[in-house]
């Protein structure tokens, strides 16, 4: 038992290396698909301050709506569901919910409610779920998909009242909500914003200049110099701050910069967090596209976005839990010649990145 | 899973120091705790079974638990050191009073009565000293096919290096017969700095020998089923009622006020809870705060 030790948590990555020129390429399918985003960060290198265009899509992620103490039976109102949930796609999220303990809920573009309810909700819910995958040896947690575009959970149907009742009546839940929609924003949302407590969330968004900083070269995506796991190291310790000198005074840090490396003078961290709309992301991915277009100063970017830790989905509908680390996030490494390295993480509770 | 708990709080003579031990509990994300009264009987003298205090006594006010918006819940707790069962009755009638039930068999005879037969919820495993008798499987597998669930202290592990290696050494033996299941890791700690946040835990788990999936188990869900079998205990037997001769009225006298019912049972409304730490943090690893790294509540998004 003791070799387990030497063993962490199980997580996953899945590589992808492609061009955005490709015909097959997928980056479109595995951005759009990961729902629910809490932080993207973009890495600059040898660049002072973003130029324009990339710093004006930095800057127009759209805003999400935090409602407070919203009785999930709200979810199913009729004004909610024909202006939010069948036009265009709303993205929703518990608040504050932590999904090993309490009750969290999702509300996908596509239209379903996901509720992963612990046992006792479930069984007082009486609506149809299934045991969570990542169950230890009893089912202690449930999990509930409706759809809500289909046709039995049209306002009125049996599938819709059965749930209603549920969500009224039985167990009454009510939680924190974030709210977003695309391209309806707040308007969409005005059944349930006119009703309940809310604020508005603007996307927060801060930079960082670094100076000095090691990076593995060369750093191009059809010879890579490093194996992906190495340069995700690398590019973590980047975003933590953590330093790579790896010196013999310090004890806090063994990370080491990949060989062979350079160092760059200086590079732009830009950040930006909040609920961030896959569309949105994709936009910037776009635009980081477009800068080289032009110009061909630096070689490549890195960009990084970070899932929610207690979303109790990851990529597309697949279920997302929390063992030791609810990390769901992507690294997307862009070169100039539009050709990109993308690599998904995932930890112990989660099933496969697409 | 479940919500977070620690079974094990052990209750000094200082009100204040019980009082900063609660709210370091609910700092630290731990959703219900269990105040420990040990009663240590022996042939000597007849000794008097301890009372617990009323919670709304002991507390000015009960935390609330770190990023809900829940307060913690107390419940209490006897355990009975003992290695003879002729020191005490097993279904003695103030023992109801108690929410769980603990024995801390110092006999391999009286482990094995306790496994098979006594109304007791927790059965103590000695970590400060070498372990008086081994674990045989049959009464083993008997606690765990009855609902009962073993318990390790931590909190010795933390004060000395001595008493470190016989605890590491008595889980590894009692998980080697009961393989992982019905195990509870628990403080015994009597000050706040002797706390651990429940991840902290489950990783020590693994030192013990547990998976990934039963060590964090055995800090939530585990408990959880310690708890609840309590609660049915003590229902089952304000059934069945004590003989007159004990001085007591029949049936249960009033649970101590943290009432396990509340602590058993879902609450019909179940929100999912607010203040302001941003649990959103995709930064894995320290999901909560440990003792010695305070961080400061994010602010909540403008």
């Amino acid at each position: 038992n003791m070799e387990n030790l030497q063993q962490t948590s199980r997580n996953l990555l899945v590589c992808d290396q492609s061009s955005l020129r490709h015909r097959k390429c997928r980056l479109s399918q595995q951005v759009q698909q990961h729902h629910f985003n809490h932080q993207v960060s973009l890495l600059l290198p040898e660049c002072g301050s973003a130029p324009p265009p990339l710093d004006a899509a930095l800057r127009s992620f759209s805003s999400s709506y935090l409602l407070r103490k919203l009785p999930l039976h709200e979810l199913l109102d009729t004004h909610f569901l024909q202006d939010a949930v069948y036009q265009g796609s709303v993205y929703g999220l518990s608040y504050r919910s932590r999904i090993d303990e309490d009750t969290c809920v999702a509300l996908l573009p596509s239209g379903q409610l996901v509720l992963s309810l612990d046992k006792d909700v479930y069984e007082r819910l009486g609506v149809e779920g299934k045991p969570s995958r990542f169950n230890q040896r009893a089912n202690s947690r449930y999990v509930v998909t409706v759809n809500l575009t289909d046709s039995s959970m049209a306002p009125g149907g049996r599938g819709y009242q059965r749930l209603l009742t549920g969500l009224k009546s039985r167990v009454q839940l009510q939680t924190d909500f974030l709210l977003s929609h695309h391209p309806g924003g707040g308007e969409a949302l005005k059944a349930l914003l006119s009703r309940y407590d809310w604020t508005e969330h603007r996307p927060q968004v801060s930079s960082r200049l670094l100076t000095n900083l090691p990076c593995p070269t060369p750093l191009t995506s059809d010879l890579p110099s490093c194996d992906p796991h190495s340069f995700l190291e690398w590019l973590g310790a980047v975003e933590a701050e953590v330093s790579c000198d790896n010196e013999s005074t310090s004890f806090l840090s063994t990370l080491v910069c990949p060989e062979p490396r350079a160092v760059l003078s200086r590079a732009l961290r830009v950040r930006v967090s909040g609920l961030l709309l896959p569309q949105d992301v994709y936009r910037l991915i776009e635009e980081l596209r477009r800068c080289w277009d032009g110009r061909g100063t630096a070689s490549w970017a890195a960009l990084t976005v970070q899932g929610f830790a207690d979303s109790p989905v990851s990529w597309g509908s697949r279920e997302h839990g929390f063992l030791k680390g609810g990390e769901n996030f992507y690294s997307l490494l862009l070169c100039s010649d539009h050709s990109y390295w993308l690599c998904m993480g995932t930890g112990a509770h989660d099933g496969c990145p697409p | 899973m479940s919500v977070f708990m620690d079974l094990n709080l052990r209750p000094t003579a200082e009100r204040s120091t019980l009082q900063s031990l609660l709210d370091t509990a609910a700092h630290l994300g731990y959703s219900a705790v269990a105040i420990n009264y040990v009663f240590e009987p022996t042939s000597k003298k007849k000794q008097e079974i301890p009372k617990p205090t009323p919670t709304s006594e002991l507390f000015d006010k009960l935390p609330t638990v770190q990023g809900r918006s829940r307060p913690i819940r107390v419940l209490n707790r006897l355990t009975i050191v003992a290695s003879d069962a002729s020191h005490f009755r097993p279904s003695a009638p103030e023992f109801r009073s108690f929410d769980l039930l603990a024995i801390h068999p110092t006999s391999e005879k009286l482990f094995h009565a306790a496994c098979m037969t006594f109304d007791v919820d927790i059965i103590c495993v000695t970590v400060t000293e070498k372990l008086p008798f081994f674990f045989k499987r049959a009464p083993v597998s008997g606690a765990v096919e009855r609902g009962l669930v073993f318990e390790l202290c931590y909190v010795p592990a933390i004060r000395d290096s001595t008493t470190r290696r016989y605890t590491i050494a008595n889980a590894v033996c009692l998980l080697e017969s009961c393989k992982g299941r019905n195990v509870i890791l628990s403080s015994g700690a009597e000050k706040p700095l002797e706390l651990r946040g429940p991840y902290d835990i489950a990783n020590l788990g693994l030192l013990f020998g547990l998976s990934e999936g039963d060590a964090k188990e055995a800090v939530s869900s585990t408990c959880r089923s310690a708890v609840l079998h309590g609660v049915h205990t003590l229902q089952v037997s304000a059934d069945t009622r004590a003989p007159a001769s004990c001085c007591q009225k029949p049936g249960r006298p009033p649970a101590a006020p943290s009432t396990p019912r509340d602590c058993a049972q879902a609450p019909p409304t179940r929100p999912a809870q607010t203040p302001p730490t941003s649990r959103k943090s995709p930064i894995p690893g320290q999901r909560l705060q440990t003792n010695l790294q305070p961080r400061e509540p994010d602010p909540p998004p403008q």
